[in-house]
């Protein structure tokens, strides 16, 4: 017998001859109802102050920009205020690379100790401040690892209110190879339970927050 | 590390240093827990439900495990299932021998140390590189972890600079956390970027996605799980949930519980390997399904054990694990939990004092984000320790003895007496901090001097005045 075999008997050997599959479903989608009781309120009423706040408050900067053409000049604030040369490893997408970049120099590779790189989030999430991010060909994962200040572009309009929207819109036959959500920056308290940042990922995450359809 | 539990407790409880840093760790964790449930008026209703999702998994565990299976498949994850520590160690180090494996980067998982990963990694001759900082600390000391959340929480800031000093080249300037945890960024990213294969754990199963959930603060996992060739997962078959949505409503609870935290800085979904365009990504994704004592924990009393998340709350809450750190308790998992799990994985005869050393006070219970019963788990490997004549003679003699006693209410009521007035002649003071025969408690504690009349001889009179 194999160890598969092994396990699955032994389970049903206790467990007894189980229920139909739809019984189990609905069994277990009731379990999360009802969903307001067993989750926290947002801080805010409107989604874009409560990301804000929330992600505040784990240590994440906020730049407010109305239209995504305001964002080239936010990336070039923000470069400038850390003494950060312009120069930006940036995430191959098309929403970013159609910008106007003049006096930054956008690189779609990233170097193993690259000090700044610019991704675009697909969702953020106002109950805990959260970025999603996920893989594919216009997304290596590593750009949101390696560099040292990590700056996101999260565009108003991706805001959904809980973890449980995002849940909502990812079909189970159809998740991406690799999904992350990013709360803030890398961080650790393995040395005395002393809080450092930038243990392993970004020390830096900077999220430049797009008011508008441009 | 000493045989015997009493003789770990010993040495533990004589090191100042430990001491001191498992309160920074443990009362650090604690405020911040606390802080953290009363910033969540729900904590209670997630609670509930978050116990009714783990019972409804493990009611349904075949079902789940199948569907988990079909849809990992399905994205391409080779799937592997492992009766038992050895049967996982070997499908683990076979797939690194495979892929002629030279380096194996390792993202924290307390399964792998379960399954004693890091061992039969170096009998394999496969370089493994701890990637957590506490356990790239603990690798460099030569330890096992002390707690399932901070492995390294038994070291103080020196011993840590002490290691890093040999260890990293250039040594680390200084010996603040800071600039001890930059030291350990610089010398760990080239390890990350030329391994061949990644080893993580999972905190969810997905069962209707095939994906594994895992949650870190450091980056570290997505560094390791990213550019090596082949990426495995080692997961307890317990870790399953239904949905992406189980998952964050557990999640609520997990980190709350364990950090203090509302989310972990990366919550990372991992559904199988590399795919066409994909920029970065492993070429091979597998998952190690490990039984290893739970099935069995199914089937028994210990059925609710299976509900842990791994948050450490219980032993951060816990007045033994905080005397005597995790060392002590010799298994791989310590506190309120380990000293239920470790006699499923070690057995009862050699951890017996485990279940032992526990006060009753039941905080754990209080505060296990799933309602494990703890105590009353621990109290039932006590009845099985009795059944099965683990107790040592002395002990059966005493409770025997004991029992004599206190089946003639009479004898015993003038036995209390008697004890009573010896006990007060140790405790002048109003404490008794020597005793002859009972030095194992006097050792460390002082009793409180007892009262001058046995409670049935208070009620008594208190009986008697009324009338």
């Amino acid at each position: 017998m194999t160890a598969r075999d092994r396990i699955l008997s032994a389970i049903r050997a206790t467990l007894g001859p189980g229920k139909p599959a739809n019984e189990i479903a609905v069994e277990a989608a009731l379990l999360l109802e009802p969903v307001d009781t067993a989750r926290p309120a947002l801080v805010a009423p409107a989604l874009p102050d409560a990301f804000a706040q929330k992600a505040a408050a784990i240590g994440t900067t906020i730049d407010r920009v109305s239209g995504m053409a305001g964002v080239p000049q936010a990336a070039a604030r923000y470069l400038k205020a850390h003494g950060l040369p312009p120069r930006l490893a940036m995430q191959p997408t098309p929403e970013l690379s159609a910008l106007d970049w003049a006096g930054i120099t956008p690189s779609p590779q990233i170097a193993p100790d690259e000090p700044a790189a610019l991704g675009l989030a697909l969702w953020g999430i106002a109950e805990s401040g959260s970025l999603v991010i996920h893989s594919g060909p216009g997304n290596p994962i590593l750009m949101s690892f390696l560099p040292l200040h990590h700056i996101v572009v999260l565009r108003e309009a991706t805001l959904l209110p809980y973890l449980e929207d995002y849940a909502a819109r990812l079909s189970p036959q159809q998740v991406p190879r690799n999904a992350i959500l990013i709360t803030g920056p890398s961080g650790t308290t393995d040395i005395e339970g002393s809080y450092v940042r930038g243990a392993h990922g970004p020390g830096f995450l900077h999220v430049i927050l797009v008011s508008g359809a441009g | 590390m000493t045989a015997r539990f009493k003789d770990r407790v010993a040495a533990a409880l004589a090191d100042p240093v430990l001491k001191l840093a498992i309160d920074r760790t443990t009362g650090n964790a604690e405020r911040k827990r606390a802080a953290a449930v009363a910033d969540f008026p729900q904590f209670g209703a997630a609670r509930a439900r978050g116990q009714a999702i783990k019972d409804h998994v493990i009611a349904h565990l075949d079902h789940y495990l199948e569907m988990f299976e079909r849809n990992a498949t399905a994205r391409g994850t080779q799937v592997h299932w492992a009766a038992d520590d050895a049967e996982a160690r070997a499908i683990v180090t076979n797939i690194c021998l495979a892929a002629n494996a030279r380096r194996v980067t390792r993202s924290k998982s307390m399964l792998g140390e379960e399954i004693g990963l890091p061992h039969a990694l170096a009998d394999a001759g496969i370089e493994r590189v701890e990637t957590d900082l506490a356990e790239h600390i603990i690798q460099l000391a030569g330890e096992h972890p002390s707690h399932i959340i901070w492995p390294a929480m038994h070291r103080t800031r020196e011993q840590v600079a002490e290691l890093f000093k040999t260890a990293h080249q250039p040594p680390p300037a200084a010996e603040d956390p800071a600039t001890m945890v930059q030291s350990a960024r610089r010398v760990l990213r080239e390890k990350f970027l030329s391994a061949d294969v990644g080893i993580s754990g999972a905190n969810f199963l997905i069962a209707d996605t095939g994906a594994t959930c895992t949650v870190t603060n450091e980056g570290n996992a997505e560094l390791t799980t990213t550019p090596p060739r082949i990426h495995i997962v080692t997961a307890g078959i317990e870790k399953l949930v239904p949905s992406t949505a189980h998952a964050f409503a557990l999640l609520r609870l997990l980190v709350r519980s364990a950090t203090g935290g509302e989310m972990t800085q990366y919550t990372t979904f991992h559904a199988g390997p590399r795919r066409t365009g994909d920029a970065d990504g492993p070429e091979e994704m597998h998952i190690v399904l490990v039984d290893n004592g739970r099935t069995k924990m199914l089937a028994n009393e210990f059925r609710d054990m299976l509900r842990c998340i791994r948050c450490g709350a219980c032993m951060n809450h816990c007045v033994v694990y905080r005397q005597i750190g995790g060392h002590a308790y010799g298994g791989t998992y310590p506190g309120p939990m380990g000293s239920v799990l470790t006699p499923v994985l070690d057995g009862l005869a050699i951890s017996r004092d485990l279940p032992n050393a526990c006060t009753m006070n039941g905080r754990c219970a209080e505060v296990c984000p799933v309602g494990i019963p703890l105590p009353t788990l621990l109290r039932a490997w006590r009845r099985r320790s009795w059944r099965e004549g683990l107790e040592p003679a002395p002990v059966r003699a005493g409770i025997g003895l004991w029992a004599q006693f206190a089946r003639r209410p009479r004898l015993y009521r003038l036995a209390t007496r008697l004890g009573l007035r010896v006990l007060r002649l140790f405790g002048r003071s109003g404490w008794i901090s020597r005793l002859p025969l009972a030095r194992g408690w006097t050792d460390y504690r002082d009793m409180p001097r007892p009262a001058a009349k046995s409670f049935m001889d208070q009620y008594r009179a208190e009986q008697r005045a009324r009338k």
